[in-house]
């Protein structure tokens, strides 16, 4: 079951232009190494869920797997062959709003090949280009 | 600590903005602010790969070379204040430095630095989480180390160690983090399927909407809501007394109508 949240104040919502730069969300927080978008898309619920398992799958019982993004944006989508109008069309996925710096996953408690090769796997699942990133210097 | 304080060149920036800051990183270099002490700050301009360097190593205090200015002993002592990042966290655009007296006490973060291996870690499933990798101290200029080490090497699965615990180098150096704050801790990994636990959780494919507008009457019996289909059927059953114990009430509301 795909990610959404529990409870919202609209049923749907306007798509809205996508900012062009994350500036927060764009650091590696509270794991060691992490997935950084390099691109902005909507990211469907079912695309993170499969992110979350291609990881889990990969590192087994070890380390720590964070979902930094959650789809709390309902995109609605006509069905095939409906003719234009009638008003806006029911709900067809949750997605999270990415924007190019966002950290999709992060990774504690193994070794960096390890989170390497985790990442790669997450990866190919993600529609969007990404890059692997450790903790920046902080002050 | 004060002898190996490195020396930043600086040379005085005289034209600020974006599209000059723009110029002077292609060209190499870095652009910063010196301010503090009730004097006018200064714009300055730093070379990027002998800055970066020093940033890299956890260096914080420096002493700033600048070009024409009367450097009675070796230069202005600074300390790094802040740095700011390109949007995608590659590169330093730009560092803040705040001038200081060596016998000032400040507040600044100092990293941690775990060594050993702990003896928890060999337990099947044993992670070593560190939520706090760095703490927020306070000490004179010259105290200020560039991190502090904590030996993990005793620590066992479900043991954790806090900002209390460790051990500060200088005597007169004071913590300001919360001493509860967990540096070190081990943990047994459980496998967690968010997927199912949000589902569960929500029990619905579809998530409740909080400006919805709510059935009424006949419509809301009918209603799979839990809030709508118990407060109905306590109507139906105590007309009477109300609001007296709704789930109490429920039950005969539900068994009528089999009889």
């Amino acid at each position: 079951m795909a990610l959404m949240p529990k409870r919202v104040k609209y049923r749907k919502e306007q798509r809205r232009v996508r900012p062009r730069k994350a500036t927060k969300g764009n650091y590696v927080a509270y794991g060691d190494y992490g997935l950084q978008s390099l691109d902005g898309a909507w990211l469907p619920g079912n695309v993170i869920e499969a992110g979350r398992v291609a990881a889990q799958h990969f590192l087994k019982r070890e380390g720590k797997l964070f979902i930094r993004v959650f789809p709390d944006k309902p995109i609605s989508k006509k069905p095939l062959e409906t003719r234009m109008g009638t008003g806006k069309a029911e709900v067809e996925y949750w997605a999270a709003r990415i924007k190019p710096g966002t950290v999709l996953f992060e990774i504690a408690g193994v070794p960096e090949a390890t989170a390497k090769l985790a990442f790669v796997r997450v990866a190919m699942k993600m529609p969007v280009k990404t890059r692997f990133v450790g903790r920046r210097v902080r002050v | 600590m004060l002898q190996k304080t490195p020396v930043l060149q600086a040379q005085n920036r005289d034209k600020t903005g974006t599209r000059y800051c723009d110029r002077l990183r292609s060209k190499g270099q870095l652009p910063a602010v010196v301010y503090g002490h009730k004097q006018a700050p200064v714009s300055i301009v730093l070379n990027f790969k002998e800055a970066v360097s020093h940033f890299n190593k956890g260096e914080k205090i420096f002493r700033l070379g600048i070009d024409g200015a009367k450097d009675k002993d070796g230069g202005q002592v600074v300390l790094l204040k802040d740095l700011q990042f390109d949007h995608l966290g590659t590169n330093i655009v730009h560092a803040d430095f705040a001038r200081v007296d060596l016998n000032e006490r400040i507040r600044t973060r100092v990293s941690i630095h775990l060594i050993g291996e702990a003896k928890g870690l060999k337990t099947a499933g044993a992670i070593l989480m560190h939520p706090t990798n760095e703490v927020v101290v306070e000490c004179v200029v010259t105290e200020l180390p560039e991190f502090i080490e904590l030996n993990i090497a005793d620590l066992d699965v479900d043991q954790q160690i806090s900002a209390a615990q460790l051990k500060l180098p200088g005597a007169n150096m004071k913590m300001i983090t919360d001493p509860h704050a967990i540096l070190a801790q081990i943990v047994i990994q459980q496998e967690i399927v968010v997927g199912e636990a949000t589902a569960a959780a929500t029990g619905a494919a579809e998530p409740e909407v909080l400006t919805a507008k709510k059935p009424d009457g006949d419509a809301a019996a009918a209603a799979p809501g839990a809030k709508g289909a118990a407060a109905p059927a306590a109507k139906g059953a105590a007309p009477a007394k109300g609001a007296a114990a709704p789930a109490a009430g429920a039950k005969p509301a539900a068994g009528a109508p089999k009889k």
